[in-house]
């Protein structure tokens, strides 16, 4: 399998390699792109926990819209705790300012019973809608993204995945 | 060259597999090759990567706020770029596995394949002539199981082009070559002694002692 490489003339070789780099590239360039579009920093994000249920279950994965400054109560926004990476998808129960005025937001979980003061970090007890929110929830698609949550959980299928990709592409020549 | 076996069922590994042997007999024959159109291809692709590699770089340590407009320019530049490559492949390149000169004489040589046809197109243009097309069943050089067989290759490409044939003219059969030139009729007629014409191609003195010791 490997010696259908060696026979390749090293320009071969590197136009084998940059298909896989376009592959790569195209894909982080695609992420970005719609990055860009949505104005958030992660415009597809997947539900991690239940606490949305039975509107939103573990594994659903969420696509996010981040232009809309003028959040309303009952908007579902997704957010990530100051200091933390994890974003946590809750509905909008109280909002204070807007307008001119910084928005300020309260949220708590449909299936939660108590909001979210608890969740925000120390001395934190709103969020700042510029500042902390990645972006309101416009449309989902139910149990897809169960396959991050796999990859995130066993961090081995990340590099198995990516290494047979790399097989493929740049042993098959078509 | 190192006896690598292919699967004589597909199509790709069949035709990468004589686009490769191609250069090489090429290069061998002393054509030199040019790698102006490969070259760009690489040269736009790799900036792309560059581009898409550097908007990681950037996102990774500064963040997304920081990197919000960078990001925009990259992404309008790789689309731009992405674009740009795909358009030299598909109408620059256009098949293209091998351009080079010898003793002054520039010759291009593109092939393809068409979907479910075990056939290998070429489409070879020198510096005198347009371009000419040629084509041969892959089975005229893999065997059954998969082994490339370089002989009827080199001679099939020596006896169909004139470039190749000056350059090899161990591989290039005068009977072919003459052939391709000038078809010769299927049938010769030859007169025979009583008046009558004797369409059946053989040679009646050759076989003659034999025939006329039966019929005597």
């Amino acid at each position: 399998m490997f010696s259908a490489l060696g026979n390749l003339q090293p320009r071969q070789l590197a136009a084998q390699i940059l298909n896989f780099a376009l592959v790569l590239s195209t894909a982080f360039m695609l992420w970005k792109g719609l990055s860009v579009f949505t104005n958030s920093s992660s415009p597809i994000v997947v539900v991690l926990s239940g606490s949305m249920e039975p509107a939103f279950q573990r594994g659903d994965l969420l696509f996010l819209w981040n232009r809309g400054k003028e959040t309303q109560v009952g908007e579902i926004v997704v957010y990530n705790v100051r200091g933390k990476d994890i974003p946590i998808v809750h509905r909008v129960i109280r909002r204070f300012g807007g307008g001119s005025a910084p928005l300020q937001l309260l949220t708590k979980g449909d299936n939660n019973a108590a909001d979210d003061t608890e969740l925000y970090a120390r001395g934190q007890s709103y969020l700042d809608r510029s500042k902390d929110v990645i972006g309101s929830v416009v449309g989902y698609v139910p149990f897809v993204g169960y396959v991050t949550i796999l990859l995130s959980e066993y961090p081995w299928l990340k590099t198995a995945m990516l290494g047979f990709m790399a097989l493929t592409v740049v042993l098959q020549r078509e | 060259m190192a006896d690598t076996k292919i699967s004589p069922h597909s199509l790709a590994e069949l035709k990468n597999t004589t686009d490769d042997a191609l250069g090489n007999y090429l290069r061998g024959l002393k054509f030199e090759q040019d790698n102006t159109k490969l070259d760009v291809r690489l040269a736009i692709g790799y900036a792309s990567v560059i581009i898409a590699a550097a908007t990681f770089a950037a996102d990774y340590k500064l963040g997304w706020e920081a990197t919000k407009t960078w990001t925009a320019v990259a992404v309008v530049a790789y689309a731009l770029l992405n674009g740009a490559f795909t358009y030299w492949m598909w109408a620059v390149e256009k098949g293209c596995v091998f351009a080079g000169v010898r003793e002054g004489k520039k010759i291009s040589v593109a092939s393809k394949t068409k979907k479910h046809d075990p056939t290998y197109y070429l489409t070879i243009s020198s510096a005198n002539s347009e371009s000419r097309q040629i084509t041969a069943p892959f089975t005229t050089w893999f065997t059954a199981d998969g082994y490339f067989v370089a002989k009827p290759f080199q001679q099939w490409l020596a006896s169909s082009v004139e470039a190749i044939g000056n350059a090899d003219s161990k591989n290039a059969l005068r009977d072919q070559r003459d052939e391709i030139a000038s078809p010769s009729p299927e049938v010769e007629l030859t007169p025979q002694g009583n008046g009558t014409v004797d369409a059946s191609g053989t040679d009646g003195k050759s076989k003659g002692s034999k025939r006329s010791k039966r019929k005597g």
